[in-house]
C-alpha cells in the first residue's frame, strides 16, 4: 500500500450547498464523489435520468439480506437496464464496519455479481451526512429534473430475513414505476430500516 | 495529510481483522449468543385455569450492547415474539418499558442496555386439568447492536403445572421491576396539549414543577427528528417541549402519541390531538 493510493482513496467532494436539508419534493443537493474505479461522479451528471442512491455496508445483516438473496442485484440490473443511474454509496469510516478500499469494493461487486452504475466511496461521510443517510440500506430516488421523489426504506418488511423479500412491497421500484408513468409517488417517504450508517466518530 | 503510515497500517489492520472474524462468525451457530442471554420466565409457578398469567422475555445484554423499543428510532428493529402456546391459550401484546435514548449524533435510537424484561399477559382456557403440565414456547427474533448489529433468534421454552392456586415464581421481582418502567396514564390534573408549528411540534406539559427535564419518546417512527435535542421552555404551570419535525413528515399529524418520561420510573402515556397554531405559518 503506498501513500498515493491511500490519498487516491480519499473522496474529493464539493458540497454545493452544505446547509441544504434534503426533502422529498425539493431539489436533491448535488455532490461529487470518487467511485471504486477512481472515476469522479457527480449527481448532476445523471440529470435527465432517474438516479437511485443506495447506502451500503457489506457487514450489515440488513444489507446482507438484500445481497445474499440477490434482491439488490436484481433491482440494480432491472433499473440500470431501463436507463436509471444507480449509485451504491459507502459511508463507513475507516476502521468501521463496511469500510472498503476501492479494490475491496471491486472484488465485492464482482463476487456478488452486483451491477450498480458506480460504487461511491464516502469514508468521510460527506455524501451520507448531506443526505442524512441513517441506515444501510437507506434508499433515495431522484427524478430526471433533479428533484428528490423518494427517501426511505427499500421495502415494507423491516427485518433481516431473506424469506420476507418475496412478499414485500419494494418502495424503490414503486417510486420509479409511478414516476416513469407520470404519476405522483404514492409512498414518497418511509422509515428507512437497517443498521446505522457507520460514520466517523 | 498527517500520519499516512499510521493510516495505512490501520486500514491494513482492520481489513485483516474483518477477514479473520467474518468466517468465524459465519460458522458459529448464533453469533448473538455471545452478547445476549435470553430467557422465558413466568411470574407465577403454575397455570391457573382461566386466570391471567404474566410471562416475560428477559434480555441480559453484555456491556455496550443494546436492543430496541417498539419504535426503534433511526435504526434497528424491535424484538418480535412468536408464541407457541397450548390450545386455548391467548397471548396479549408486549408491554414495553420506557426506553433509553441511545444517541449517535445526529441520530438517535430508542432501546435498552444491560437488562430488560418484556412482559406479556397470557390468558389460559378455563377448562384445564389439574396436575397437567403445560409447555409454553416462544420464538424470539431480535436485533442487538453495539458498533455493529447482529440479528438473533432464540427458541425458548417453559413448562408449568396446572394448579387451582399459584404462588409467585423466583422471577416475580423482575416483573415488578418491569412494571415500574411501564408508562402509566397521566394523572387527571395534568393538562397536556400539542401544537404544530412550521418546523416543530410544541408539547405543552402543564404538570407542575419537575426536578428533571422531561423527554418525549414517540410511538410513531417518523414524526419527529429523533436525534434533535428536545429544547424546553417554561410555560405557566409547567414546561414546553420543542420537538423538531421529521423531514419524512409530508402530511399533517392528527395526534402525537408516545411516552413522556419525567424522572426515573416516572413515565406517562401521551395521546393528544395536534392543533395547527393560529396565526402562524404551518407547513404540516
Amino acid at each position: 500500500m503506498n501513500r498515493n493510493l491511500w490519498c487516491g482513496l480519499i473522496i474529493t467532494l464539493f458540497l454545493f450547498s452544505s446547509a441544504y436539508a434534503v426533502k422529498v419534493g425539493e431539489p436533491a443537493p448535488d455532490f461529487q464523489a470518487t467511485d471504486s474505479n477512481g472515476q469522479v461522479r457527480k449527481l448532476s451528471d445523471g440529470r435527465g435520468k432517474f438516479v437511485v442512491l443506495e447506502w451500503h455496508n457489506n457487514g450489515c445483516p440488513y444489507t446482507q439480506k438484500h445481497y445474499e438473496s440477490g434482491n439488490m442485484q436484481r433491482l440494480q440490473k432491472e433499473w440500470t437496464g431501463k436507463g436509471v443511474v444507480w449509485f451504491t454509496v459507502i459511508s463507513s469510516a475507516q476502521g468501521q464496519q463496511g469500510y472498503v478500499t476501492a479494490q475491496q469494493e471491486n472484488d465485492y461487486l464482482k463476487q456478488m455479481k452486483a451491477s450498480p452504475t458506480a460504487a461511491l466511496l464516502d469514508p468521510q461521510g460527506e455524501v451520507g451526512r448531506l443526505y442524512s443517510a441513517k441506515t444501510t440500506p437507506h434508499m433515495f430516488v431522484i427524478n430526471p429534473a433533479g428533484v428528490l421523489i423518494y427517501d426511505g426504506a427499500i421495502d415494507d418488511k423491516a427485518t433481516t430475513e431473506q424469506a420476507d423479500i418475496a412478499g414485500a412491497k419494494n418502495y424503490v421500484s414503486q417510486a420509479l414505476e409511478e414516476a416513469a408513468a407520470g404519476k405522483p409517488v404514492s409512498m414518497p417517504t418511509s422509515r428507512p430500516y437497517g443498521c446505522s450508517v457507520k460514520y466517523a466518530r | 495529510m498527517l500520519n499516512h503510515s499510521f493510516m495505512t497500517w490501520l486500514g491494513f489492520f482492520f481489513a485483516f481483522a474483518v477477514g479473520l472474524t467474518q468466517p468465524m462468525l459465519g460458522s458459529s451457530k448464533s453469533p448473538a449468543d455471545e452478547h445476549v442471554k435470553l430467557k422465558l420466565i413466568s411470574e407465577q409457578n403454575a397455570v391457573v385455569p382461566g386466570k391471567e398469567l404474566w410471562l416475560g422475555i428477559r434480555f441480559d445484554l453484555q456491556e455496550g450492547w443494546h436492543t430496541y423499543w417498539t419504535n426503534p428510532g433511526d435504526s434497528g428493529e424491535a424484538p418480535r415474539i412468536e408464541w407457541q402456546l397450548p390450545s386455548g391459550f391467548e397471548a396479549g401484546a408486549i408491554q414495553w418499558p420506557y426506553p433509553e435514548r441511545l444517541a449517535t449524533p445526529p441520530f438517535a435510537d430508542y432501546g435498552y442496555e444491560h437488562q430488560v424484561l418484556l412482559i406479556v399477559p397470557v390468558r389460559p382456557p378455563a377448562e384445564l386439568k389439574d396436575g397437567q403440565t403445560q409447555k409454553i414456547a416462544a420464538l424470539v427474533r431480535y436485533l442487538i447492536c453495539k458498533d455493529v448489529c447482529i440479528p438473533g433468534q432464540k427458541q425458548l421454552e417453559l413448562s408449568l403445572p396446572v394448579q387451582t392456586h399459584a404462588a409467585a415464581s423466583d422471577g416475580r421481582g423482575l416483573f415488578d421491576a418491569a412494571r415500574s418502567r411501564l408508562p402509566r396514564a397521566a394523572p387527571r390534573n395534568w393538562r397536556i396539549s400539542a401544537a404544530s408549528m412550521a418546523d416543530e411540534f410544541l408539547l405543552n406539559l402543564k404538570i407542575g414543577k419537575l426536578n428533571k427535564t422531561p423527554q418525549f419518546f414517540p410511538f410513531n417512527a417518523e414524526q419527529i427528528e429523533n436525534g434533535a435535542s428536545q429544547e424546553t421552555s417554561a410555560i405557566p404551570g409547567g414546561i414546553r417541549l420543542h420537538l423538531k419535525k421529521s423531514k419524512h413528515l409530508l402530511k399533517p399529524v392528527a395526534r402525537l402519541k408516545g411516552v413522556v418520561v419525567v424522572g426515573p420510573g416516572r413515565a406517562y402515556l401521551v395521546d393528544v390531538p395536534v392543533s395547527q397554531a393560529p396565526g402562524r405559518a404551518t407547513r404540516n
